[in-house]
């Protein structure tokens, strides 16, 4: 099962304590793709972390502290230090972990990734290669994904219908084994959907 | 990669935290003998100069030679050697964008020259200034060209797929936008005293320093268009000002004269543009309520980059009344030539 396979804290739980040396904390919702963003990169550098989820239809208090605008992703390190905002969050471990560099070395190939993300369905259509950051899966892919990975639960594949290159990418990504590792059971995110529409506290924990 | 580790303790837990408390750097992380932020212990560095002034003659290329490091005790000169041997001196050219536009038409400029970096611009855009402030700041050769945004050239299209601005282009033909990406590959890209701090959580910091700012750009130009267009605005005014607030805030708490610490560094550069415009487009009655931004607004304005850039008041109301009058020539308003 998935690391972060825990019930959320919701209003009323008591703040968690401090974060143990060595380790790096995520406040995340197993549903978010913003935070799923930073799993993923959390995943493939190989990061070792603990998640706590948080009720986002129920927020605890405390949360607040973390960060003012009570969402999640939120990183938070043993020197109480705290990220927030997915993209930053990604940015940040890529550059204070070790291990493969998710976002190239080069500045002119990392500014090409970050206008990439900015602006991806244009450049969509003169996407030359498997993945957008290359010929092997990068930032850009793990920062996009989330987004892809949710059209079958929403019953939107058929957009894909007129864009075969990104059908293509989606296959290839499936083949990633960190993207696999986090896939989202198809199941559990619509029932999960239903909740949410409904503002039942019990969503963000349906599947547990 | 460097990495400043920042002490848990020397922070005081006992003041009230304000709610962006989390955003806030300690003062004492700034009093370090080694000074966190720059390489070698530089202190308010002065923009470098530009090496590409029409007059100086070709082959006076600056290197650092022995004194390479830029010290504030000595005004007027950055410290710097050219091949001759000679002290370099700041030098007060006119300002480097002061070139008409180009528009529809025009034909498109030639390949980028090399050692030179060229941003297509406009001089009174606030997303422009900020990769010209960052320019400055680091002392890069470049080349301005301006675009007519009313009438954009045909082959502008294919420097940015929107036709915006601020856009880079190198020798090498790489294409850069987007000002915040432009102004982090230039610090990335060119040495020299860096922008962005070393220590990767004091850049997530100042990056979310910049989210916390995001609305303030929509905000300021629909109170421009608002009472340009005679319509009363107060309800996006309190919403400015509720903004400030958020940044009075930080600087309260941080008690430090800019937003990364005691020395101006990039997350102040991309602020500012927008604070330079509060008095022409008639919103400086919205920072009457925040005044440790007033004092980061003077800090500011005492800065050699970002007083090289300053606009003139005047001009810059002009180039407004004529582009609310739709007329295509505002953005060459004020030029001589």
């Amino acid at each position: 099962m998935s690391g972060d396979a825990t019930k959320s804290l919701g209003k009323g739980s008591p703040p968690p304590g401090p974060v143990p040396e060595g380790v790096i904390r995520l406040y995340s919702m197993r549903f978010c793709p913003f935070a799923e963003r930073t799993r993923l990169v959390l995943k493939a550098k190989g990061i070792r972390h603990e998640i706590i989820n948080i009720n986002l239809k129920n927020k605890p208090d405390w949360f607040f502290k973390k960060n003012p605008l009570g969402l999640v992703p939120v990183l938070e390190d043993s020197k109480g230090q705290v990220v927030y905002e997915s993209v930053i969050t990604c940015e940040y471990l890529d550059e204070v972990y070790p291990g493969k560099k998710l976002w190239p070395e080069d500045p002119y190939e990392k500014a090409r990734q970050k206008m990439i993300f900015e602006v991806f369905t244009t450049i969509l259509a003169n996407k030359k290669t498997t993945f957008f950051g290359g010929s092997s899966v990068s930032m850009t892919d793990y920062l996009i994904w989330p987004w892809f990975e949710r059209l079958e639960g929403l019953e939107l594949t058929d957009c894909l219908d007129h864009t075969p290159k990104l059908k293509l990418w989606m296959a290839a990504m499936k083949k990633d084994p960190t993207a696999a590792a986090l896939l989202l059971n198809v199941n559990h995110q619509r029932h999960f959907l239903e909740l949410y529409l409904k503002n039942s506290h019990e969503a963000c924990d349906y599947g547990l | 990669m460097q990495c400043w580790s920042f002490p848990r303790s020397s922070w005081v837990l006992g003041a009230t935290r304000p709610i962006w408390g989390c955003l806030c750097v300690h003062p004492s992380y700034w009093a370090s003998e080694t000074g966190a932020m720059f390489p070698g212990g530089q202190v308010a560095p002065d923009p470098a100069p530009d090496h590409l002034p029409a007059s100086q003659p070709i082959g006076h290329t600056l290197n650092l030679g022995q004194k390479g490091r830029q010290s504030a005790a000595d005004p007027g000169s950055c410290g710097r050697y050219c091949e001759l041997g000679v002290p370099c001196r700041h030098l007060e050219a006119m300002s480097k964008d002061a070139t008409r536009t180009l528009g529809k038409g025009s034909c498109p400029p030639g390949p980028v020259p090399e050692g030179l970096i060229r941003i297509y611009s406009m001089r009174f855009c606030p997303y422009s200034h900020r990769t010209r402030l960052v320019l400055k700041a680091k002392g890069i050769r470049h080349e301005v060209i301006n675009i007519n945004l009313k009438n954009k050239p045909e082959w502008y299209y294919t420097k940015h797929p929107y036709g915006q601005i601020p856009v880079l282009e190198n020798s090498q033909c790489q294409l850069i936008y987007e000002s915040v990406i432009a102004c982090e590959y230039l610090d990335d890209a060119y040495p020299g005293r860096k922008l962005f701090p070393y220590d990767p959580y004091e850049r997530a910091r100042q990056k979310m320093l910049l989210e916390l700012f995001c609305k303030v750009p929509h905000l300021t130009k629909e109170c421009l268009v608002a009472l340009r267009c005679g319509r009363e605005c107060s309800d996006l005014k309190t919403a400015l000002r509720q903004e400030f607030c958020n940044l009075e805030e930080i600087l309260d708490y941080q008690n430090t004269t800019f937003f990364g610490g005691d020395c101006i560094s990039m997350i102040d550069y991309l602020l500012w543009p927008w604070f330079e415009r509060l008095d022409v487009y008639g919103i400086a009655d919205c920072v009457n309520h925040t005044p440790t931004l007033r004092l980061w607004i003077a800090a500011m304005k005492q800065d050699p980059t970002v007083c090289a850039l300053l606009i003139d008041k005047n001009i810059f109301l002009g180039f407004l009344n004529l582009y609310f009058q739709n007329n295509p020539n505002a953005f060459d308003f004020g030029l001589v030539c």
